[in-house]
């Protein structure tokens, strides 16, 4: 592994790789391939599948890096953006998804789960803020985010309005980004290496 | 449907088809749902760290670079080659000296990736000549600034040019070994230090 680009910002590297630099290419997936990974997976419930859907949303990265605009936003919000959108449009294709498939699947299980310090931090502050928010707000961004659900979908799941569901989605988000954002929540990848 | 309302929605991908694409238009034309997605992206997008999974085969890493590197060498390598070749005869032909330095970089122009090149050539007294191929001409508001920046100090102003076909340029003043030559765009008239990100840069 190119451990020499490890000191670049994400953003950094992306220019990289707008410029055809395969080694930038490979730190962002050392970065984030797992994460997109495990999203994928939560989503998709099948490695092939999840796998698929994350070397498009690298391969997007590669091919579309010139267009990426910094002021924007992050650099990882992007990629991480791309595999959710790739996983999503697949379950929805692959029609995987069962009204009652969510509540059987297993929760994976973190134990035997060779995390590094910096997924694991990341991974409890977003888990922690999640439990913190309403039942309700939480239920609808959990079927909407991991489930694939559009807001009709959800609405005629939880029987209830689709304005209801709006608000709840919009409030769930706005929430969590307060508690992200409290002091001491924020992790950036630059402090930990 | 108000599509203010959508933002979340959008940015937790629960939208379908239509909606989707209704919402992307509005997007278009509204400052402050773009600003507000862009915030939502973001939180949504931190739902990702959430998910506990076992790592992914190493396959997948293999596979996404392998194939990332086939399309660069069937698209980018062959047209920088064939940019760097003309770019050296140009600049053999217009000083009879040799190269020290080389750039190649990619610019945005109507959309499309399009090749620069910059090569540095050194004469018998030290002089330096950038030649330039693939520049699009900068706007008449603007101009293309080269800078001269000898290690560890402050970029010193070395031209304005306007780009357009190729370009030849001759430094002003002798330029140190190893200092690094670069150009960025400016405002009419150039600045005294760089305002912006150089587009194309190479060591001397």
């Amino acid at each position: 592994m190119n451990r020499q680009l490890a000191h670049l910002s994400d953003e950094a590297l992306v220019l990289l790789a707008a410029r055809s630099e395969e080694s930038a290419l490979a730190e962002l997936y050392d970065r984030y391939g797992r994460t997109a990974y495990g999203l994928a997976l939560r989503i998709l419930r099948d490695r092939a599948l999840a796998e698929d859907a994350v070397q498009e949303a690298f391969l997007t990265v590669w091919r579309t890096a010139s267009k990426f605009v910094p002021e924007r936003g992050k650099a990882s919000t992007w990629i991480l953006t791309l595999a959710h959108r790739r996983a999503v449009d697949a379950v929805r294709r692959e029609e995987r998804r069962r009204a009652d498939s969510l509540e059987r699947a297993p929760e994976p299980s973190v134990e035997g789960v060779d995390e590094d310090a910096w997924l694991r931090l990341q991974r409890e502050r977003v888990q922690e803020a999640l439990k913190r928010l309403p039942d309700a707000q939480r239920e609808a961004l959990e079927l909407a985010y991991y489930g694939g659900l559009s807001q009709s979908e959800l609405a005629e799941r939880l029987g209830q309005p689709l304005g209801t569901i709006k608000s709840r989605m919009f409030g769930g988000l706005s929430r969590l980004r307060e508690l992200l954002g409290e002091p001491g929540t924020e992790v950036s990848w630059t402090s930990m290496t | 449907m108000d599509l203010h309302d959508l933002t979340a929605a959008y940015a937790l991908d629960a939208l379908d088809g239509d909606e989707a694409e209704a919402y992307e238009r509005h997007l278009g034309q509204c400052e402050e749902c773009r600003a507000q997605l862009a915030e939502l992206n973001e939180t949504a997008s931190a739902l990702a760290f959430a998910a506990v999974a076992p790592p992914p085969p190493a396959r997948l890493r293999e596979a996404i670079l392998e194939t990332a590197a086939a399309e660069r060498s069937n698209v980018v390598p062959l047209l920088r080659r064939r940019w760097v070749a003309r770019s050296l005869a140009v600049a053999a032909a217009a000083a009879a000296c040799v190269v020290v330095g080389l750039a190649v970089a990619l610019t945005h122009s109507n959309h499309a990736p399009r090749p620069v090149t910059m090569a540095l050539s050194r004469d018998a007294s030290g002089n330096v000549t950038v030649t330039f191929s693939g520049l699009g001409t900068v706007p008449r508001s603007k101009t293309y600034e080269a800078w001269v920046i000898p290690k560890g100090k402050a970029p010193q102003r070395a031209g304005l040019f306007s780009g357009g076909g190729d370009t030849t340029l001759h430094l002003k003043g002798a330029v140190p070994k190893g200092a690094v030559v670069a150009v960025t765009i400016e405002p009419h008239g150039g600045t005294k230090a760089p305002t912006t990100t150089p587009i194309v840069s190479a060591r001397a």
